[in-house]
């Protein structure tokens, strides 16, 4: 066990001796690895912002009724039978208008302008929620639904709540799906960048090898330092596209800040947890680990 | 300790290195490898190595057969032989001690008690003092006396020279031989080839080949 530690430890310090040959070469090799993982990084951190705002609101289709006016509250009251029949899934809740009221009263701050008004403004409602119809095609049903409500008696305005939602819900779809393309293609040019690396280190330290072979060394041995070359590259890399993004989110936030004040909103872009940083770097690493063990397998095979 | 038995090696039909050779090299014994260039000494010395193997024949090192040897275990054969080469092979990047102690690296030893014996072998060498120095600091004759001790500092039981003194002047070609017969009289297997007849004067046995084939076969069997 500490044989295999030491060799570990020998393989690190090989590396390390060999990056320290050539620094401006791995700096560089650092910045372009950086630059192509920034992007997907940058990518994940709006997501993992955005998408907690999507979650807290449901993407159930939700219809909201208004009652005319003048519609008595046994009226409005007997209306629940027929949308019974029409949605038999659906729950369905019905809204006094005192109810509302107080609620919005709650829930916008707004008691002392209601008080002023004298009379209650607001109409008898229905809530209906929809959890039978979550995918894209059940949309149409929705419409259709809201058509023939709009049609019974007493009723003034048919309105489908969530239909914004879901195509926030659907747009963040997209979006996760075009980050993962991107994700793939840079994670690509990660490994072929690490690759030509590799190739150049295995060119330059040729006679190294060589020599090490005739000694005896193990091809484990030999390829071990271009393993954690090819790791560190990684790991740096991905440091300092975390860095970057860091960086950018600043001057992103300022700009957010002002739109967000328009809306009444404190929304402001916060940097990915520890845990996803961690593990950002770990596949940075592996993507670097990765173009090294290919290298390493196919222009060390030449050397044999 | 090393056995050929109608070994021949073909790189092409039209290029034989060896042609049916045999001969038998015993523990501790000092044997030269004499003949022109093209003769096949290389070739031989490498398949001991490993770095060739036989087209036909068995080439039998310390009870292993080289031709059925599989890519792993080179290592650990290459580990018990000492390699000379004529063209030294020392790494430019580093200091002679760090090139004496990679043999001991690879094994895995510890970083001091691999120093230690680099010290030690550098010391046997006559060049203790100039552990420091850098391999391109040193005459033709000093770097082949560090690849020497490379070759040594694992304590090998067979050393393998391939021309070790050519491109040398006469004093740096005796101070090499030298330090080879000091290792032989402590016990390790020397095989040396050389086409300098200088070499050769007082050897105990020596092995002439010519286009691939021995020319003596009475020393080829002499410790058959």
């Amino acid at each position: 066990m500490i044989s295999w530690f030491r060799q570990h430890g020998f393989a690190l310090g090989a590396a390390l001796v060999h990056l320290r040959k050539a620094p401006g070469s791995f700096l560089f090799n650092i910045l372009v690895v950086a630059i192509a993982l920034a992007l997907p990084f940058m990518g994940l951190t709006l997501l993992d912002n955005v998408r907690p705002l999507s979650e807290q609101m449901s993407v159930d289709p939700e219809i909201s009724l208004f009652m005319k006016q003048d519609v008595a509250r046994e009226q409005s009251a007997a209306l629940a039978t027929p949308l019974r029949e029409l949605m038999k899934d659906a729950k369905i809740i019905f809204v006094p208008r005192e109810k509302a009221l107080d609620q919005l009263k709650g829930k916008s701050g707004l008691s002392d302008v209601l008080a002023t008004l004298g009379e209650n403004p607001l109409p008898d409602s229905y809530i209906i929620k929809l959890d039978a119809f979550r995918s894209a095609a059940a949309g149409l049903d929705v419409d259709t639904l809201a058509g023939q409500m709009r049609t019974l008696p007493g009723v003034d305005t048919v309105q489908i709540d969530s239909a914004w939602v879901k195509r926030l819900a659907a747009l963040i779809g997209v979006l996760k799906l075009a980050l993962l393309l991107l994700a793939a293609t840079l994670g690509t040019v990660v490994v072929a960048v690490v690759f030509n690396t590799i190739r150049l280190q295995v060119l330059t330290q040729r006679e190294e090898i060589l020599v090490s072979k005739l000694i005896g060394a193990t091809d484990t041995f030999i390829h071990r330092p271009f393993y954690y070359t090819g790791a560190l590259l990684g790991l740096c890399a991905g440091g300092a596209a975390l860095g970057a993004v860091a960086l950018a989110l600043q001057p992103l936030n300022k700009a957010i800040a002002e739109f967000a004040r328009l809306y009444a909103s404190e929304f402001q872009l916060a940097p990915l947890e520890p845990l996803p940083m961690a593990g950002l770097l770990a596949v940075s690493a592996a993507l670097g680990l990765a173009g090294a063990v290919l290298s390493v397998q196919r222009h060390l095979a030449r050397l044999n | 300790m090393i056995e050929f038995q109608h070994v021949s090696k073909q790189y092409s039909a039209d290029a034989t290195a060896l042609r049916d050779v045999s001969f038998t090299v015993n523990k501790g014994e000092l044997v030269f490898l004499a003949g022109p260039s093209g003769a096949g000494k290389s070739t031989l010395l490498k398949m001991i190595a490993a770095m060739e193997r036989p087209s036909s024949g068995k080439v039998i090192v310390n009870g292993q057969d080289i031709g059925k040897l599989k890519a792993a275990g080179v290592p650990f054969l290459r580990r018990n032989l000492g390699l000379i080469f004529q063209e030294q092979r020392l790494l430019a990047d580093r200091s002679i001690l760090a090139n004496v102690m990679m043999p001991l690296m690879v094994t895995g030893q510890p970083r001091a008690q691999a120093e230690q014996r680099a010290r030690a072998a550098l010391d046997k060498v006559g060049l203790g003092e100039r552990a420091n120095a850098a391999p391109l600091a040193l005459s033709g004759g000093e770097q082949q006396r560090v690849s020497i001790a490379r070759a040594i500092v694992n304590r090998p039981q067979i050393i393998l020279a391939d021309e070790p003194t050519a491109n040398l002047d006469r004093a740096s070609a005796d101070r090499v031989l030298d330090a080879l017969r000091a290792f032989h009289s402590v016990g390790v297997t020397c095989l040396i080839s050389t086409h300098d007849d200088h070499v050769l004067a007082g050897a105990a046995r020596v092995i002439h080949l010519k286009q691939g084939q021995l020319q003596d076969a009475a020393q080829a069997e002499v410790a058959a």
